[in-house]
């Protein structure tokens, strides 16, 4: 008479064990804690770049560029009609691509073009121009609008890719974004680690 | 350095941050390109690398990697291109010196798109200035180019 108990007990184990699986699954992963007063000052560094017209004119959601910052009296749309391209490619339309004019250097004329390698618009999803911080900040955080991308990743891609480190090195009469590329990429990772809180 | 300019393998003496213009001009005696601001802002000195049109003036001749195509080069065996040949038919030139830069533009665009609307034309010739205001016939002459290349003329 041990044998059906035996097994009657096996198979409520079994459907339990199911039940706590099934509930772990469905349960969202415990949040990081998240650190406010750390992180939300180095949020603000990373945003201090990000918003800076270095980086901003060419993170825009209407496909052209902008010309903005200190050196303008004030924000226009890049001239001669310049577009990201009809194609949703980023780098231009076909007989006025970006690098018809945007080469691997600066130009070391005053208002020649600035040059980096792959000089191109960012996708129109990552918007920055003219946005708040906290949008900024929203953005960033989320894989559908940052290139699908974790905070790691977005890390080292500010700190490592050559158009993004173009922002420090923008050629005469141009003020860079502020601090540098690796110190950018240490508070990203200190914003990251603090939970990356958002304003 | 030595440079492939229209089939032509070239061999000049410069410095590699010379712009390539001045190396087509000076160095190299191709004179289709024109200079006309230096900064990459007027489009007069517009030649192709490998088929992306460049404004000269600003690329340093060191960056340069591929073929160049100047407007010395665009015809074939002493016919034109069928660009060139509706430049003439629409009499598009008053002055005539942005004209290099405005045609390797508009055969730069017809390569990728055989029949560009006015959008498609705009998008593409921003970059070009002409003084004299002759784009009424810059587009009408893209059009008729449009015409003439899908013909095979």
């Amino acid at each position: 008479m041990r044998g059906p108990a035996l097994v009657a007990a096996s198979i409520m184990l079994v459907v339990a064990a199911a039940a706590i699986a099934h509930s772990q699954e469905t349960q969202p992963a415990p949040a990081l804690a998240v650190d406010t007063a750390t992180g939300l000052p180095e949020w603000e560094k990373v945003y201090a770049v990000f918003s800076h017209p270095r980086c901003a004119n060419c993170h825009v959601d209407d496909n052209r560029p902008r010309w903005s910052g200190p050196e303008f009296p004030m924000a226009k749309v890049h001239g001669f009609n310049v577009q990201g391209g009809a194609d949703g490619s980023g780098f231009g339309n076909p007989g006025l691509r970006c690098t018809t004019c945007h080469f691997a250097t600066n130009s070391p004329m005053r208002h020649g073009p600035p040059g980096a390698e792959s000089w191109h618009l960012a996708p129109p999803e990552m918007v920055w121009f003219g946005k708040s911080s906290a949008e900024i900040c929203a953005q960033t955080k989320d894989p559908e609008r940052n290139g699908d991308r974790t905070l790691e990743e977005i890390a080292t891609h500010v700190r490592d890719d050559g158009l993004v480190g173009w922002g420090w090195d923008p050629g005469p009469g141009r003020q860079p974004a502020p601090g540098s590329a690796e110190q950018t990429f240490l508070a990203i990772q200190r914003w990251a680690a603090a939970g990356a809180p958002c304003p | 350095m030595r440079l492939t300019v229209n089939g032509n393998a070239i061999d000049i003496d410069a410095d590699p941050d010379m712009p390539l213009l001045w190396a087509l001009r000076d160095l190299a005696g191709v004179l289709g390109p024109k200079f006309g601001c230096g900064i990459a802002a007027c489009g007069a000195c517009t030649v192709h690398i490998d088929g992306t049109p460049v404004r000269s003036c600003a690329l340093p001749v060191g960056e340069v990697d591929g073929d160049i195509l100047t407007i010395d080069g665009l015809a074939t065996d002493g016919k034109l291109h069928p660009v060139q040949q509706a430049w003439l038919e629409e009499q598009v030139a008053q002055c005539g010196y942005c004209q290099a830069g405005q045609i390797m533009s508009a055969v730069a665009l017809l390569d990728e798109i055989a029949n560009p609307t006015d959008e498609d034309i705009d998008n593409a010739m921003g970059g070009n200035l002409c003084r004299c205001g002759t784009y009424p016939r810059i587009r009408s002459a893209i059009k008729r180019a449009a015409a003439l290349k899908t013909a095979g003329i």
